[in-house]
């Protein structure tokens, strides 16, 4: 399974506020390596960036080196995110959908109620880090 | 087993687990916070890179 973590993810596995099931999907997905990976794009690494101190973002970018490699936000078709525009989603959200939608990724694990409340409207799955966890 | 991808497990976890234990050790920007507050935080942390990076762009 390909999925893409969205920011609140790594930020409550890290520990930086506590939720016990995104860290538990991040060490199941390190020991299911390679038969489930991830993906990331430069905006959720950045928004990531944003909560680290240099000595730990130094960390989270050879963590997120040894499963995959950052995707330059250059690279998502500028048509893709202006479909979700359209929908309604915030422009930057519209951006994070318009990704998981280009890399193909089966599904958007997230804990915002704005893209999980919106699962019907998209072309993949938006889980919880609880719900996902079920699967793997 | 793959040797490559065994070692790219245990580097994940080596840094997953780094990055644990500095965050354990100062404080958290989120303390005090719901996770509908971290959340709500991350949502305009994530508007403010968005606008920061069209504006670069422009």
């Amino acid at each position: 399974m390909l999925l893409v973590l969205d920011t609140n993810e790594y930020i409550f596995a890290f520990g930086l506020a506590k939720k016990q099931s995104c860290r538990e999907v991040i060490s199941l997905l390190e020991d299911k390596f390679p038969s489930h990976n991830i993906r990331i794009s430069r905006l959720i690494v950045e928004e990531v960036r944003n909560n680290l101190s240099p000595e730990e973002f130094k960390e989270f970018i050879l963590f997120i080196n040894s499963l995959t490699k950052i995707d330059e936000d250059i690279l998502v078709p500028f048509e893709l995110a202006a479909k979700y525009e359209f929908q309604g989603f915030q422009p930057e959200d519209a951006f994070i959908a318009a990704y998981v939608e280009f890399v193909g990724a089966d599904a958007l694990v997230t804990e915002n109620r704005h893209f999980l409340s919106r699962e019907k409207e998209l072309p993949f799955r938006v889980v919880t880090a609880s719900e996902i966890l079920a699967e793997l | 087993m793959n040797n490559s991808i065994e070692i790219r497990r245990q580097e994940a976890k080596k840094h997953f687990n780094r990055i644990r234990e500095l965050v354990s050790q100062r404080p958290s920007p989120f303390e005090g916070m719901t996770e509908e507050q971290v959340i709500e935080q991350l949502r305009k942390t994530r508007k403010e890179l968005w606008e920061k990076k069209l504006v670069a762009r422009s």
